[in-house]
């Protein structure tokens, strides 16, 4: 839990301050942990997320939830909690988003995006407002796009080559060919 | 056994006196003696020597957790379209279809959410920036030295031995007085010396529960004060709000009766000037509520009314969604900004957490109630303009003066859920930004796209 937040090299003092941060941001996420826990059971399920009026207005919401429960249990407990939000965290690095990315689409969590989960997840984010059959051309674009192996699926690599911080140069982008 | 009738006795007549002579009479005459000013004035000296004894000691001992007043997300604000474009990194070729990150996007605006909310921090007490020197609010800090917690145990004692009863029986006065004065005057025949009489009644009874609270309130901009038949519209943080603005002037309350004390409280107060007080069963039909205050309204000799149109408390940070029923009912809306100096005392009345008699309670165990209430010049409804709109003009202005955030969210969150429409409405928002260039055509065919081309 603590491999994202220290970094060698610090002297101590450097290492107590930054000690005291965590802290800090530790205590205040239990405190948030402790309220959203409305029955007191020490983990979260989804109606105790689904009590923020701001979460309830989420499409992507069961998938935060999903990528939060690490052990699949259904129920989030403190551990989890920490280690999903330290992802987004504001010493977060890039790569750790990236993996949170990939996870947001990667619904059976066999490292590939396949069509059908890409699909799902689209599906959630437009709800009723586009036709099936734009969607599935949208995703087909997108996966021609980023397979680079040909394998009809999107792995981690080829999601951090195509959506990462590295610029593709525009010539090599497939022919929307439809 | 006579000579404890005697001391009771004497203490009445010595407790009499004082209110009388020090907080009675000059309330009568809206004058003050100065006393809560100078409190006032050495609790600031105490609390800023404790704000800098506090950073010190957080200077010296490093490896001590921290308050922690930044956020702990990396928040990025604006709309939706342009936080995906800056998630997108810029690529012109993906701009307008869809894109991997866009899921990042709502996934970011969860774990924000799951973070801290706008919404729900509303309805719990704000954190300090430094300790006040109460208990109740030490969340985060921890023993620095000697000196703050003897100054701090010396402030526990006079809280809770000299000036708790002081207020408790202060406030009781008042309220008693207040029964028994609009009892008496409304016995006497309607005319202009009746309603003179009862103004007077109310404001001084006001204004000595004003003392209880140890209220020091400061008002802005009396010129635009609520004038006879006209709505008087505030942002609502605690029951001590009305207290707070019939200081100044006299109200027509709205409300529902009660029983008990309240009721009796209720009944009174309405013979001597014309409150309105609906029954339970009233409220519900809300064609009753408008026809009452309409009629209320259109006699131009009525007292202002008084209305919080958020319908519930909220913490002060913010101003939440005015319900519009109180600016269907017409005539002059005078809006009113109340805030509350938290450093003194927190007012907010979280009514899931404390019910009234522990939150009076707390409320008289803090140090001071200190309040600025800007009065703002009269709004009435536009042309082409709507209640809801009309509510929302209203509640920004009265945000802006008060330096609160100003929130489309609905008070009545804090007991009910969000309606789906409000899900429905980010779903439509993320297809136009992903149709918008036609990059994915909603009504073409993938065969005769390929005709096209």
């Amino acid at each position: 839990m603590t491999r994202c937040w220290l970094r060698p090299g610090r002297t101590d003092m450097e290492s107590g301050q930054k000690n005291a941060e965590e802290g800090g941001e530790i205590r205040r996420l239990g405190k948030r942990f402790r309220k959203l826990d409305l029955d007191g059971s020490g983990s979260l399920r989804v109606d105790d997320f689904m009590s923020l009026p701001e979460l309830q207005q989420n499409p992507l919401v069961r998938r935060i939830i999903d990528i939060f429960d690490t052990d699949g249990n259904g129920e989030i407990d403190f551990i989890e909690f920490i280690r999903g939000v330290s992802q987004f965290s504001i010493r977060g690095n890039q790569q750790q988003k990236l993996n949170f990315a990939f996870r947001v689409y990667d619904v059976d969590k066999d490292g590939f995006i396949s069509n059908g989960e890409l699909f799902q997840v689209l599906k959630a984010m437009v709800g009723s407002n586009l036709q099936d059959a734009a969607l599935q051309q949208a995703v087909d674009k997108t996966i021609l796009s980023a397979d680079r192996d040909g394998d009809g699926r999107i792995s981690f690599h080829e999601f951090c080559t195509v959506s990462g911080s590295a610029p593709e140069p525009a010539a090599s982008a497939e022919p929307t060919v439809l | 056994m006579e000579n404890l009738w005697y001391v009771a006795g004497t203490i009445f007549q010595l407790w009499m006196s004082v209110v009388v002579f020090f907080i009675m009479l000059p309330a009568m005459f809206g004058l003050s003696l100065g006393v809560t000013e100078v409190y006032i004035q050495v609790l600031v000296k105490i609390l800023e020597w404790a704000t800098l004894r506090i950073q010190r000691g957080q200077q010296e001992q490093p490896s001590a957790p921290i308050p922690l007043h930044t956020g702990i997300i990396e928040r990025v604000g604006g709309s939706m379209e342009e936080e995906m474009w800056q998630l997108r990194c810029s690529r012109p070729e993906a701009a307008g279809a869809f894109c991997l990150s866009d899921g990042v996007y709502f996934c970011k605006k969860g774990l924000e959410s799951i973070v801290e909310d706008q919404v729900t921090q509303r309805f719990s007490s704000e954190e300090l920036a430094s300790w006040n020197l109460l208990t109740r609010t030490n969340q985060n800090f921890y023993y620095i030295s000697l000196r703050l917690t003897i100054i701090w145990g010396l402030g526990v004692f006079v809280r809770y031995c000299v000036l708790l009863p002081f207020r408790i029986a202060l406030a009781s006065t008042g309220i008693s007085w207040l029964v028994i004065g609009t009892c008496v005057v409304g016995f006497l025949p309607e005319s202009s010396a009746k309603n003179w009489l009862s103004e007077l009644v109310h404001l001084t009874c006001y204004r000595i529960c004003a003392r209880g609270l140890s209220a020091t309130i400061h008002y802005h901009n009396k010129e635009n004060r609520p004038q006879k038949g006209g709505i008087c519209v505030a942002n609502h943080t605690t029951p001590i709000d009305v207290v707070i603005l019939a200081n100044d002037g006299c109200y027509a309350m709205v409300g529902q009766t009660h029983g008990g004390l309240l009721g009796i409280l209720q009944k009174s107060m309405v013979r001597s000037c014309p409150h309105v007080w609906f029954e339970r069963s009233e409220m519900k039909d809300r064609n009753t509520v408008t026809r009452r205050l309409r009629h209320h309204v259109a006699a131009k000799t009525k007292l202002p009314i008084l209305i919080f149109p958020e319908g519930t408390c909220v913490n002060n940070t913010s101003v939440m969604m005015f319900k519009k029923g109180s600016f269907e009912i017409g005539g002059t809306i005078y809006p009113v900004a109340i805030k509350y100096d938290r450093r003194f005392g927190d007012a907010f009345w979280n009514s899931s957490k404390y019910n009234m008699v522990s939150y009076l309670l707390r409320m008289m165990t803090s140090w001071a109630i200190v309040v600025n209430v800007w009065y703002l010049p009269p709004m009435t409804i536009q042309d082409g303009e709507d209640a809801a709109q009309f509510a929302n003009r209203v509640k920004s202005v009265i945000a802006h003066q008060g330096g609160l955030l100003d929130l489309a969210w609905d008070g009545g969150l804090k007991r009910c859920k969000v309606k789906d429409s409000l899900k429905e409405e980010q779903q439509k928002m993320y297809s136009n930004i992903i149709v918008g260039q036609n990059h994915i055509r909603n009504t073409k065919t993938c065969s005769e796209t390929r005709e096209d081309q």
